[in-house]
């Protein structure tokens, strides 16, 4: 007993070390960021705290680029809404129009707007943080758009923050597709420019042209379907699978800008999510 | 004594919120970020006992690791560049007993030997860092770029920081 206490004494720095190289191991490992706990990401009260006053300060750095955007933004939705009226009027011409049906596509999604706070572009995996959680009605894996594209998803929500997968993290998949042929396939990063990602397992047979615009597909409950996330570069010939090619895409959305979020509430997720999961039983 | 745990602690908040609240941000040519809080672990006194340094390593790293969203891979390296900090002194500097001071700094170890154990250190430390991150996307040119000039980029503010606090040292005297 006596000499395991004196090893033990001897000893003890190379216990303690090995003891927290294994507890910084277990951390490091526990890649999956959906299984992180509160505590231990930028959404906890503290963090969020400290990022939320220095982003006081910050918030105004790029606001001139923001405000260009947004009424770029803001003309494209003014002509949108001129050719819909106008299509409006021709209906109303030839028809009824209480007999049109009522055309709600997005009416299921609802949005809330929220500021960025923390972010990161440096990284191999990249997270934001963003000053609104819980107590605003921010849930996990709704989707996170900014005035140009998509951002990420959230991911893990504090009382007054929570935290978003980027798009520029390896873990995030985006299922895409391309706006004119409706291909798809899904997005993801690949560690290299902060302004690219790869589409991958697109058909052989899609045909992309320079130029096109990718969006969100819609498949899954988080965002609703067309949603622009970028443009189309080049076909990368991975070489490996016969049946699918990989698109490089430049991202609409400026990560090293970004300010202002819009988060995408979808009250249909549930439904789905459960019918999915009946399907799952049943089988 | 009392002072200088009062000054380490000082010295602590100030870095850890200085890494977190500006210098995580900062990422020269995509490839140098500085990492100037590991000046903490390399300014505690080499006669504190070694679980103490491994404890405060480890407890630092893992306050970035929480700000930064990166789990583990401050902690880790952190944790290594504690347990190896002695052993790099002691490649350069073999009498600990004429130490004027228990911190290592320009005064106590004299400029030669302290820019090569602060060199040293912050390189390994950013070794381990890149390499690690490299588990994610492998890239051998990206990494070797990030670790030289991660390495000077720390190395050059850390040099800065260490002359902005010794100044400070010397008025009070």
């Amino acid at each position: 007993m006596r000499n395991l206490l004196n090893f033990l004494v001897r000893y003890s720095s190379w216990i303690l070390f090995i003891f927290y190289v294994v507890m910084s191991c277990v951390l490091l490992f526990n890649n999956n960021p959906y299984q992180q706990h509160i505590y231990m990401t930028s959404a906890n009260n503290i963090a969020s705290t400290i990022y939320k006053t220095r982003s006081n300060v910050t918030s105004y750095f790029h606001l001139r680029d923001i405000n260009d955007d947004l009424l770029k933004k803001n003309g494209e939705l003014e002509l949108e809404v001129i050719a819909l009226k106008q299509k409006l009027r021709n209906i109303g011409d030839s028809i009824y129009v209480d007999t049109v049906a009522k055309i709600k596509p997005l009416s299921q999604f609802d949005f809330k707007v929220a500021h960025v706070i923390n972010n990161s572009i440096a990284r191999t995996h990249n997270f934001i943080t963003i000053d609104k959680g819980a107590n605003d009605g921010i849930k996990p894996e709704m989707g996170v758009l900014d005035q140009n594209g998509v951002v990420g998803i959230v991911n893990i929500v504090g009382e007054n923050a929570s935290r978003i997968i980027s798009i520029l993290n390896p873990d995030l998949r985006l299922s895409c597709k391309i706006k004119n042929t409706n291909d798809f396939g899904s997005l993801v990063w690949d560690g290299k420019n902060c302004q690219e990602a790869i589409l991958e397992e697109l058909p052989r047979h899609a045909i992309v042209n320079q130029g096109d615009t990718i969006i969100t597909s819609g498949y899954s409950a988080v965002f609703p379907e067309g949603i622009p996330v970028g443009i189309a570069i080049n076909r990368i010939n991975e070489g490996s699978d016969d049946n699918c090619f990989a698109l490089r895409v430049k991202l609409l959305t400026d990560f090293a800008k970004l300010n202002a979020v819009k988060i995408i509430s979808n009250d249909q997720k549930d439904e789905i999510r459960r019918l999915e999961a009946d399907g799952r039983q049943n089988k | 004594m009392n002072k200088t745990i009062f000054n380490l602690i000082i010295i602590f908040i100030l870095l850890v919120l200085a890494q977190v609240v500006i210098f995580n941000h900062i990422c020269l040519f995509n490839v140098a970020t500085p990492l100037i809080f590991i000046y903490f672990i390399l300014r505690l006194p080499i006669t504190l006992s070694l679980n103490w340094t491994l404890t405060l390593a480890f407890v630092t790293g893992l306050i970035v690791d929480v700000f930064s969203n990166t789990q583990g891979l401050n902690t880790l390296s952190c944790t290594i560049l504690a347990m190896s900090r002695k052993s790099i002194l002691h490649l350069y500097f073999s009498r600990e007993d004429d130490l004027t001071r228990p911190e290592p700094t320009i005064k106590s170890l004299g400029l030669g030997i302290y820019i090569k154990y602060l060199f040293s250190s912050t390189l390994l430390y950013c070794l381990v860092i890149f390499i690690i991150d490299a588990f994610t996307f492998f890239n051998p040119i990206m990494l070797f770029a990030r670790i030289i000039f991660s390495t000077l980029l720390t190395f050059i503010m850390i040099l800065g920081l260490d002359s902005l606090l010794a100044s400070k040292n010397e008025k009070r005297l």
